[in-house]
């Protein structure tokens, strides 16, 4: 991060509950100004036990939290400097829209006029400006949002926190949302730690993604970073829809060349990739492609590395512009995102292309790429 | 059509029910004060006149005779000052034990509870021994000290529902808008659950304002109140019926204005959260 400032930084984190369950174990992670960090993984990996960390909400076990440089550990919520956005949008019920947003800046006793200027500056930007006389109850969800995000940017701070904001709204409404806010993000030049448990949020939000299970971080990176890398099975089959096909294989040399292998199909190896796996001869690994890599033989011209496999369709779904093929291929089942131009039936065995150059493979015990 | 029919006559019934519920709970009291308005002839007379000449001579005479006024003085000293205590200390215990989780809360919670369910006649001669030591007897200190006993557990109780309603997120909001812990309960935590406290309030105003048996005990001349004040009409010359019921009446009157002052608050506070 040489050059950056950095503006969070988590040293050796540790939250561990009355209860004695741990939620986060030791993490250690460094967010640049200006970043858009996405929290990612399933409920309870400790991401938004993390967020709450940061914001002061929750006390902190072990380990300490810089923002801007400045030890926050055992800094109050409110003199960290911080927004944060929730994911009911904690609007105050019994006050007006225009006292939410003034609240922050009340509260820290700036005077009125000022206070008055910055409301409308942070609601025309977010087009609410028909609203301040309303009160929460009155509000659509989408509208209830926008006042929140209001709340969070009149106050110009250091850092926003987003606590899953958009998982209440529908779903044409979360994907205009989710464009807002980047280009707030974009405007605002702050930066944004963002915490969700949907994929397609982290994929398209983030400048860089954490991705957590079980209160430990399993890989941190730029998006795609993450998508064409993933550094195990957790991460490889978390990020991207449909998740990637995990088939159980067998490394095999013969006359020079390696081979993924099992009793239904023998894929080949890009010579490309045979250095990285020569080790592997003989072992036992867990072969892993992404539906997006597997063709419709039938409509696909060969291509480098391309490997054919035969696989009888269980279900046909069309999405429009791809149709998802769920197939069987022995005992394992194998997802394929091809064409929509295809012909593939329900309990009809067909040729698949796989393109090799995207594989990956993964250590059966520890579930790590290799 | 049948569907039609069967929403009529439900709604005839509950008509019907709640008329026959009404009369049951209005008897009594309007009994009290058709007898307040009669001479003492008709209101000894058998079986009751249900016509008969009014008559404001019992008012009159109780208010110009009788220390009435004195005593209701008393009452609304007493009740004031008990449901400013009971509110300030109760809805501040209530916030911590609804928000602040630590070893035994739950118990500190149970323990409250329990001493309401302790008879008060139980508590009694304590009490009025406690009294006489400091000196309190016979003031209305000691009946505001003494139904704080009483009241605070409701109250507490009462307000650490309300306050358990409130999205935690919202105090969270406002730490970070830039509350401390206690400008978070005084601005957003409070405000919310004003419905709910003004209910408190009215029910805590009405048992100390009607309170009997400890202010029997604990006063004897100078913090006499209401309820113990009426009593004085019975006399071992007999019971001047006339008297009491204008007494009780009178007493009515300050509960009846301060719950329709209220009632909208009432209403939305004993059915907060059921509207959610």
């Amino acid at each position: 991060m040489a050059g950056h400032m950095l503006d969070i930084v988590l040293k050796n984190l540790k939250k561990k509950f009355d209860n004695g369950f741990v939620a986060v174990h030791n993490i250690n992670l460094e967010i640049a100004e200006k970043e858009f960090l996405v929290l990612v993984g399933p409920s309870g990996c400790g991401k938004s036990t993390t967020l709450r960390m940061i914001a002061g909400l929750e006390k902190i076990t072990e380990g300490e939290i810089y923002i801007k440089n400045r030890l926050v550990n055992h800094l109050m919520p409110k003199d960290r400097n911080i927004a944060m956005v929730f994911q009911n949008y904690a609007l105050y019920p019994h006050m007006k829209v225009y006292d939410n947003i003034a609240f922050g800046l009340k509260m820290r006793k700036i005077p009125k006029p000022e206070i008055d200027k910055l409301v409308h500056e942070a609601s025309e930007i977010l087009g609410i400006e028909d609203l301040l006389h309303r009160r929460p109850r009155q509000l659509s969800g989408g509208e209830r949002q926008r006042v929140a995000l209001g709340r969070a940017i009149v106050r110009k701070p250091d850092v926003f926190l987003f606590d899953e904001p958009l998982s209440n709204l529908d779903a044409k409404l979360r994907v205009q949302m989710r464009e807002e806010i980047k280009k707030l993000h974009e405007r605002l030049q702050t930066t944004i730690v963002y915490v969700t448990h949907d994929q397609v949020e982290a994929m398209t939000m983030g400048t860089r993604i954490v991705v957590m299970k079980n209160g430990v971080v399993q890989q941190v990176g730029k998006p795609l970073e993450l998508y064409e890398k993933p550094l195990n099975l957790f991460v490889a089959g978390f990020l991207g829809s449909p998740a990637m096909n995990f088939l159980n294989a067998r490394v095999v040399e013969e006359r020079g060349a390696f081979f993924v292998k099992d009793d239904h199909f023998s894929l080949t190896i890009p010579r490309a990739l045979k250095n990285r796996y020569s080790e592997l001869k003989e072992k036992e690994v867990i072969f892993g492609i992404r539906p997006e890599h597997i063709f419709d033989k039938t409509l696909t011209d060969p291509f480098p590395n391309g490997e054919s496999l035969k696989a009888k369709i269980e279900i046909v779904e069309p999405m429009g512009s791809v149709v998802v093929l769920v197939a069987r291929c022995g005992t394992s089942k194998i997802i394929a995102s091809v064409d929509s131009k295809t012909k593939a039936r329900p309990h009809v065995e067909m040729d698949f292309l796989l393109d090799m150059s995207q594989m990956h493979l993964f250590d059966k015990e520890f579930e790590e790429a290799y | 059509m049948d569907r039609f029919l069967t929403e009529k006559v439900k709604k005839a019934f509950l008509v019907i029910a709640t008329v026959a519920l009404f009369v049951f709970i209005l008897f009594p009291p309007a009994v009290l004060f058709l007898t307040s308005i009669k001479t003492e002839l008709d209101a000894l007379s058998f079986p009751p006149k249900w016509f008969f000449q009014p008559t404001l001579k019992n008012y009159a005479a109780i208010l110009k005779t009788s220390p009435l006024i004195g005593y209701a003085v008393n009452s609304l000293i007493v009740a004031s000052l008990n449901t400013i205590a009971c509110v300030v200390i109760g809805s501040m215990a209530a916030y911590s034990l609804a928000r602040y989780k630590f070893k035994g809360s739950e118990n500190i919670a149970f323990w409250m509870l329990s001493i309401r369910m302790m008879p008060p006649v139980a508590a009694i001669i304590p009490i009025y021994i406690l009294m006489k030591n400091v000196g309190l007897l016979d003031t209305p200190w000691c009946l505001v000290i003494t139904y704080l006993t009483f009241n605070l557990p409701f109250v507490v109780w009462m307000m650490k529902g309300f306050f358990e309603e409130i999205p935690r997120e919202l105090e969270e909001s406002a730490f970070i808008d830039g509350c401390s812990p206690l400008n978070a309960f005084i601005r957003i935590a409070l405000p919310l659950v004003a419905p709910g406290l003004a209910a408190t309030a009215i029910l805590v105003f009405i048992f100390s304002w009607n309170e009997f048996l400890f202010a029997l005990i604990l006063t004897g001349t100078k913090a006499v109140t209401l309820p113990v004040g009426i009593i004085g009409f019975m006399k071992e010359t007999g019971i001047n019926w006339g008297y009491m019921t204008a007494g009780g009446i009178l007493a009515l009157v300050p509960v009846i204005l301060f719950t329709m002052l209220v009632q909208k608050h009432l209403v939305k506070g004993l059915t907060l959260g059921a509207l959610k």
